[in-house]
């Protein structure tokens, strides 16, 4: 071999996307709908539910289009091996974020691009547990779910073999379960966790659930440990809808209609919805017609289009008339606790997400507060560490330099915890306007006391299993991981903007699917369990068949899962069940 | 270029003998290392990017003439080099400079902050009248000590004199930010990496030894040294500055 190779493996032609070094999908062949006609359904925004969304659609027989304001990403040519230079998957518009504990956006919690934010994920995918849909009934706080574990189960079951999910064969929290694929080897920040939880007797799982390749998946590499994940998988091995689900939504006959950023949409009577208005990456003004419609653009931009959707009818915005759009938005406790360690660590080899304990997920009175946490791995590169040194060690100038030479010494754990919906932290529209004109969104958001008393105790348990770890110095960064809510899920109209199956209740042909329509968030990453939601809201919209463009009258019946539409390779591996 | 102070040297020992050591050519306890003598390894795409990090440093186009020489010994005390070789110096006002030119923001602006780019300004100025109204000179002919202890009450959350511009924006957030803008373009440099021993891109390569810290075959072995930061200095110590709550740059996590 006279020189090495440069990951792809053959030269693309000038319409393909590359996906990773063996997956290749021609645009040229991918079909284009009119404006003017009305198509089945228009999907808004292309991440982890839209991508799922189209491909189930489009697989069933209907006309879709997904309008996605960010990118097409050919992941060979756009995407570099590179922490700075990978802003460009993240959603850097400007948004306002107040309250006394305002959120992050970018980089932290938001995407751009086809994909969306499971293209910058760091793909822990574990499951709500079974207590989740029942918060308010068991401990008296949040709210219940219009919908049980067993109604998510079997999708939960389908997309963790879809994506599919590397980890242990036996998961013991929550409703116990198995991995398709095998767990991943440990990295140093795994060890770190192992080594401190099994010290102090905290059972702990190694090598996932994370939605990440532990062995070759069709036209997908298994993983190679480089650690970007975050920065986007070059590899192909980290699922996003982007490789997983949008190849099959084209070959299928749906169009990804990229860099269209909607801003209203629009309503042709009191309750039912005909198109959008988009701009394309020129500011050009586009209208797409529709007989039904799906928002799905996240928890902030959802309830942001719905508020700009405003209209005689609708004078407080789109689906609004429980005042709830944009109400009860929730982040997850994120803390990252940072230990320095005598030998090395060089935490940034193998995925920062693979290995974890929920031992501490469930409410446990003796605490003094509701519900829980999960301890997880994460994996900064030497940006982000600067930046949590800044933080949690007021470094700056030559002490910045020096504990940055020490950089390989430390190891990192992160807090995933349960922060309850609160009406309050909210999503509204800000005085400032956008590039195209369009208000942006205001964010607020404030912890209450039962969120701080869990902050306070899950920091301190992270801290004992770094000590314990072996740890010689442990500091920590106070954060925030995950969107969701904002446009939440129920059976009460007054107090909800979408019924169980997703449909606003107030337009009957407009549906939310993504983050934003969960009740509560757990202790768990959101992303596979919106993925299963937009998998089972699907099979109801598929169910129904043309009564969604026609009829207001809405039918609650459950429909039944429809495994036949799982992307291709989803049943080649068995899942291991040694537990019963 | 402008000519600023280059401060002392460091002083470096032998963390067994104490003997002092000689200069470093490369500062860091990875000796010989390099991640540009990988870069054949690395996707075209990503090497092109880290090339030009290294070979295209931007034109200053965004700070007049003045802030430009104020922001550019302020950056020399929040992330100072005076150990590197200058030819080995990393750019951090360059970069800077270009992501306020392209108006480039986190995603998100803190409510009751000013836009970025008029953050920076506002910022600059404060400085600038802080070096006057105490001393009497412009920031940039302050002893390097001086200079620090300015920066340090701003690290601190309190100025050492009020200014009409603390109370159009947060200084702790102003802090953060430019904090923040000197470590992005300093640890995005691939000097930089050599120095802390990071692997950089690993792609199509892949990393092979993940157990205990082991270095790849590429890879170098820690060789430590101690070292002491000049005298003349505030910033070799860790006190928790002002925490005024989220700040950017949370990647790397979860």
């Amino acid at each position: 071999m006279k020189s090495p190779l440069f990951g792809s493996f053959s030269k693309p032609d000038t319409d393909e996307k590359i996906l990773g070094p063996m997956q290749r999908i021609s645009l040229k062949k991918m079909r284009r709908f009119p404006e003017s006609e009305p198509v089945d359904y228009v999907v808004v925004g292309i991440g982890s539910a839209g991508g799922v969304l189209c491909q189930r659609l489009a697989k069933a027989g209907f006309s879709v289009i997904g309008l996605e304001a960010g990118p097409f990403w050919d992941t060979e040519r756009d995407w570099v091996s590179d922490e700075k230079g990978s802003r460009k998957l993240y959603w850097n518009d400007l948004r306002i974020t107040g309250g006394e504990d305002p959120l992050a956006f970018g980089e932290n919690n938001s995407g751009k691009g086809v994909g969306g934010g499971s293209v910058h994920w760091a793909a822990f995918a574990p499951r709500f547990h079974p207590s989740d849909f029942r918060v308010y009934s068991e401990d008296g706080v949040g709210c219940d779910w219009p919908i049980s574990y067993e109604d998510l189960k079997p999708y939960y079951e389908l997309l963790e073999r879809e994506m599919p999910v590397s980890g242990p064969a036996h998961f013991p929290w929550g409703d116990p379960h198995g991995y398709p694929y095998g767990p991943h080897p440990v990295g140093g920040v795994g060890n770190t966790l192992i080594k401190g939880c099994t010290k102090l007797g905290i059972p702990v799982v190694a090598g996932g659930p994370v939605a990440i390749l532990a062995g070759s998946h069709g036209d997908r590499p298994h993983c190679i440990y480089r650690g970007f994940c975050i920065q986007g998988c070059k590899v192909g091995a980290k699922a996003s809808t982007l490789i997983t689900h949008v190849p099959e939504a084209i070959e299928y006959g749906a169009e990804i209609r990229d860099r269209s950023m909607v801003f209203r949409v629009s309503m042709k009577s009191k309750t039912g919805a005909d198109g959008v208005f988009y701009h394309d990456e020129d500011g050009r003004e586009h209208f797409q017609r529709a007989k039904a419609l799906i928002v799905a653009g996240y928890a902030i931009e959802t309830p942001r289009l719905l508020l700009n959707s405003a209209c005689p009818g609708h004078e407080r915005g789109l689906a609004n008339s429980s005042n709830t759009v944009g109400r009860y938005l929730m982040a997850q406790a994120g803390n990252v606790i940072l230990g320095r360690f005598a030998d090395l660590v060089r935490m940034y080899k193998a995925p920062p997400a693979h290995a974890l304990t929920e031992h501490f997920y469930e409410t446990d009175p003796v605490r003094g507060f509701a519900r829980g946490f999960a301890i997880q791995t994460v994996g900064p590169l030497p940006i982000a560490f600067a930046k949590q040194m800044m933080k949690a060690k007021g470094a700056w100038g030559w002490g910045m330099r020096r504990v940055m030479m020490d950089y390989n010494h430390w190891s990192s754990l992160g807090l995933l915890g349960e922060i309850l919906p609160w009406p309050d932290n909210r999503v509204e529209l800000a005085e400032e306007k956008d590039q195209f004109g369009i208000p942006v969104a205001k964010i607020t958001f404030t912890l209450h006391e039962n969120d701080k008393k869990m902050i306070e105790f899950g920091k301190k348990v992270v801290m004992e299993v770094m000590w314990a770890a072996g740890a010689e110095e442990v500091v920590q960064e106070s954060r925030y991981a995950h969107l969701v809510g904002a446009a939440r899920m129920g059976d009460d109209p007054s107090s909800s903007v979408v019924d169980k199956f997703g449909r606003t209740h107030d337009v009957s042909n407009l549906f939310v699917c993504d983050g934003s329509i969960l009740p509560t968030q757990g202790s768990a990453n959101p992303g596979l369990t919106i993925q299963a939601l937009a998998a089972r809201t699907a099979d109801y919209l598929i169910s129904q068949g043309e009564r969604i463009f026609e009829s207001d009258r809405r039918d609650m019946t459950t429909p039944p899962i429809r495994r036949e539409l799982a992307v291709k390779g989803a049943f080649v591996h068995g899942i291991p069940r040694f537990w019963n | 270029m402008i000519e600023i102070e280059l401060g002392a040297e460091l002083v470096l020992r032998d963390p067994e003998t104490q003997q002092p050591l000689a200069p470093k050519q490369q500062p860091g306890y990875y000796p010989g290392y390099s991640t540009l003598g990988q870069k054949g390894y690395w996707d075209a795409t990503t090497r092109r990017a880290v090339e030009d990090r290294v070979y295209n440093v931007p034109p200053i186009r965004f700070f007049t003439e003045d802030e430009l020489l104020t922001i550019t010994v302020a950056c020399e005390r929040i992330l100072p080099q005076s150990d590197r070789l200058p030819a080995r110096r990393i750019p951090i006002v360059p970069h800077i400079d270009e992501r306020l030119y392209k108006n480039e923001i986190d995603g998100y602006r803190f409510a009751g902050m000013p836009s970025d780019r008029d953050a920076y300004r506002l910022g600059i100025r404060a400085i600038e009248d802080m070096a006057r109204s105490i001393h009497k000179q412009p920031f940039v002919d302050l002893e390097p000590l001086k200079q620090d202890f300015i920066l340090k009450s701003l690290h601190d959350g309190k100025p050492l004199v009020p200014h009409k511009v603390w109370e159009a924006m947060s200084v702790s957030r102003f802090w953060h930010m430019i904090v923040q803008d000197c470590v992005s373009a300093y640890y995005s440099h691939p000097w930089a990496w050599d120095e802390i021993g990071y692997g950089g891109p690993a792609y199509p390569r892949a990393y092979t030894r993940l157990e205990n810290g082991l270095p790849e075959p590429w890879e170098v072995d820690e060789q430590r040294y101690e070292w002491a930061a000049p005298a003349e200095s505030l910033s070799d110590t860790y006190e928790p500055g002002d925490d005024p709550g989220s700040v950017s740059g949370q990647g790397g996590t979860h």
